[in-house]
C-alpha cells in the first residue's frame, strides 16, 4: 500500500489531541490538524485534551473537556475522548457520564497522574467497562533520567499486564509504542499478554526505528494494534506502511480494530 | 531525484538495526526512490581512533562512489586529527566531516572543537552534527542521554565565520533561528528535515519562509529509521515545486560539491 492509497481506505487515528491557548481551544491548531488529516488521508481523528499537571482538579478537567466539545462542533472528523483525573473518583465518573453518555464522546483518556494498574482507577475503569468505551493511557518505558524524573508514574507494559488482570472487562489501549522509551522492552513484556485480555496498543509517537511496527505486529498480532499519530503525522503513516504488512493486516490496524472498540 | 543527507553504515551495538552494510543500504534507499546519499560510519562513534572507521568507510563505498558521498568522523581531542582530516579529504575522497561531541566526550565550547571546525572550513568542508543518534528516551544504559541543542551548535558556528554546519536529527523552530528584526541568528546553519513536522502546522514551510529554502535538506536517518516518514514530510510541505527540488537534492549537491570544486 502506498500513502496515496490511504485516501481510498477508512483510516482512524485513535490517539490525537486538541490544545488550549490562553485558556481557550486553540481553534487555529485544531483547524491545522484537520487539514493535515485530510492531506494524509485520515478520516477520523480521536482527540482529547489531557492536562499534564500533578493533579488536575475536576474544574480543570471539565474545562478541558469543554474545549474538546468545541472541537467536535468544528468537524465530524473529530471524535472525543474524555480526560479525567482518577484521583477525583466521584467527579471523574460524573464527568464520564456527562461526556460519553450525554455528549457522545467515544473513549477515556488518562495521563500519568496514576499508573494504569493503580487501585485508585477502579471506579473509572469499571464505569468505562459499563459504558463499553476504551481507556487510552499515556505510556512509555523511559530510560533517560530527565523524563524518568518528569513522569514518575508513567505506565509501561508490566503495568498493563497487571491492569489486564485487575480490570478484565475494560478495554485498555497502551499509548504510543513509538512515543519514546524502550519499545523493545515493552514488546518483550507484552509477549505474556493473555489472548483473552481486552488489550490494544497504538502505534503513535515520534520514534520510527526500523522494524518497530513489524515487531509490534509480530508480538501482538494485527488485531490488537491501532493506527494513531498523537499529532506526529508523517511518522505514524510512514512507519506503518514501511512494516511490510498484508492488506488485511493494514485494514485491521487502520480502522477495523478501532471500529470494533469505538462505535 | 532525492539525495539523502543523513544515512549511516556499520554496526550499532545497542539494538539490531537492519541494512547496515553498504550494499543493503543502497538497495533500501534505491527501492524508495533515493538516488544518492551522504553516509557516515557508525563505528566512528565508538572507536577511540576513529580514523580507522573512516578508512573502513572509504573502502566500503569505493565501488558505489556514484551513489554514496562519504562523511568522515573525527575527534578533535584525539591524536593526529589534523593529519587525518587532510587524509580524509585528499586521499579518501570524503566530502564532509561529522562531529559527535556527546560520543567523543567534549563540549562544542572546547578550543579543540573550534580548531577542527576552523580546519574544516579552511578545506571548504561542511560539518555535520547530529543532535542525537537515537532517541535518548529509549537509550541503552551504556549510551549517552545527552543531546546537542540547536543553540549550542549555533554558538559554535558563530565562532568560525564562514563555517557551514548541517544539524541532523533535530527539531527546530523559527524563534530559535531568527532575530526579532528578521535576520538569522546563525547564518552558517543548515537543517536536515527528518524530525520536523510537515503537514500538521506546516512547520517546515514556516521555516522555509523565515530562514530560506537553501538551508533545508532531505534526510531519513536510514537505516536506524524508516525512510517513508521523511519522504512524506517532503511531499507534504506547502511550497513551490522548485523549492521541493532544492530540499530533495539541489541543496545537498551544492553543499557537498562545493568542496570538490575548490
Amino acid at each position: 500500500m502506498k500513502p496515496t492509497d490511504l485516501h481510498a481506505c477508512t483510516v482512524i487515528d485513535i490517539h490525537n489531541h486538541v490544545w488550549a491557548k490562553d485558556g481557550e481551544l486553540d481553534r487555529d491548531r485544531a483547524m491545522s490538524l484537520l487539514k493535515a488529516a485530510d492531506c494524509l488521508g485520515i478520516d477520523t481523528v480521536c482527540v482529547s485534551l489531557p492536562l499534564m499537571t500533578e493533579s488536575p482538579t475536576p474544574e480543570e478537567f471539565r474545562q478541558a473537556n469543554d474545549m474538546v466539545f468545541e472541537a467536535l462542533e468544528m468537524s465530524d472528523t473529530f471524535r472525543g475522548f474524555c480526560f479525567v483525573n482518577p484521583g477525583y473518583a466521584e467527579e471523574s465518573v460524573a464527568e464520564l457520564e456527562r461526556c460519553i453518555v450525554r455528549h457522545r464522546m467515544v473513549g477515556v483518556k488518562l495521563y500519568h497522574q496514576y499508573r494504569i494498574c493503580d487501585p485508585a482507577l477502579r471506579p473509572v475503569m469499571d464505569y468505562a467497562a459499563e459504558l463499553g468505551v476504551p481507556v487510552l493511557m499515556h505510556a512509555a518505558k523511559l530510560r533517560d533520567s530527565a523524563n524518568v524524573a518528569r513522569q514518575p508514574r508513567v505506565s509501561h507494559a508490566e503495568h498493563f499486564l497487571k491492569a489486564a488482570h485487575m480490570f478484565p472487562n475494560t478495554t485498555l489501549i497502551q499509548a504510543h509504542i513509538g512515543g519514546g522509551g524502550d519499545w523493545e522492552w515493552n514488546l518483550r513484556v507484552l509477549e505474556a499478554m493473555p489472548a483473552s485480555a481486552k488489550y490494544f496498543i497504538d502505534i503513535s509517537g515520534s520514534v520510527v526505528d526500523a522494524g518497530i511496527i513489524r515487531k509490534t505486529v509480530a508480538t501482538l498480532g494485527a488485531d490488537r494494534v491501532l493506527f494513531a499519530t498523537d499529532g506526529i503525522m508523517e511518522e505514524g503513516i510512514g512507519k506503518l506502511l514501511e512494516a511490510g504488512l498484508s492488506e488485511e493486516q493494514l485494514q485491521h490496524i487502520l480502522s477495523r480494530n478501532a471500529e470494533r472498540i469505538l462505535f | 531525484m532525492i539525495f539523502d543527507i543523513n544515512t549511516a553504515t556499520g554496526h550499532w551495538p545497542f539494538r539490531r538495526v537492519p541494512n547496515q552494510t553498504i550494499p543493503l543500504l543502497r538497495c533500501l534507499l534505491a527501492e524508495r526512490g533515493i538516488g544518492g546519499a551522504a553516509v557516515a560510519n557508525t563505528h566512528a562513534l565508538f572507536y577511540k581512533n576513529c580514523q580507522d572507521a573512516n578508512l573502513e568507510l572509504a573502502e566500503a563505498i569505493a565501488d558505489d562512489a556514484e551513489f554514496f558521498t562519504g562523511v568522515a568522523t573525527l575527534n578533535p581531542l584525539y591524536a593526529a586529527w589534523e593529519r587525518d582530516l587532510v587524509t580524509c579529504t585528499e586521499e579518501l575522497g570524503l566530502k564532509a566531516l561529522r562531529l559527535v561531541p556527546r560520543y567523543h566526550d567534549y563540549g562544542l565550547d572546547a578550543p579543540e572543537a573550534k580548531a577542527i571546525l576552523a580546519a574544516a572550513t579552511d578545506l571548504n568542508l561542511p560539518v555535520f552534527i547530529p543532535a542525537r543518534v537515537v532517541d535518548v528516551r529509549q537509550r541503552h544504559w551504556m549510551d549517552t542521554e545527552q543531546q546537542v541543542s540547536v543553540e549550542e551548535i549555533g554558538r559554535f558556528s558563530l565562532g568560525v565565520p564562514g563555517s557551514r554546519i548541517v544539524i541532523t536529527e533535530s527539531t527546530v523552530s523559527v524563534p530559535e533561528l531568527v532575530n526579532d528584526d528578521g535576520t538569522l541568528k546563525y547564518p552558517g546553519l543548515y537543517f536536515e528535515i527528518s524530525r520536523m513536522p510537515s503537514a500538521y502546522g506546516q512547520t517546515i514551510a514556516g521555516l522555509l519562509d523565515a530562514v530560506g529554502a537553501d538551508r533545508f535538506l532531505f534526510g531519513s536517518g536510514a537505516p536506524f529509521k524508516e525512510i517513508l516518514p521523511s519522504l512524506l514530510k517532503l511531499d507534504t510541505i506547502d511550497c513551490a515545486e522548485d523549492t521541493r527540488r532544492r530540499i530533495a537534492h539541489e541543496n545537498a549537491r551544492t553543499l557537498l560539491e562545493t568542496n570538490t570544486c575548490s
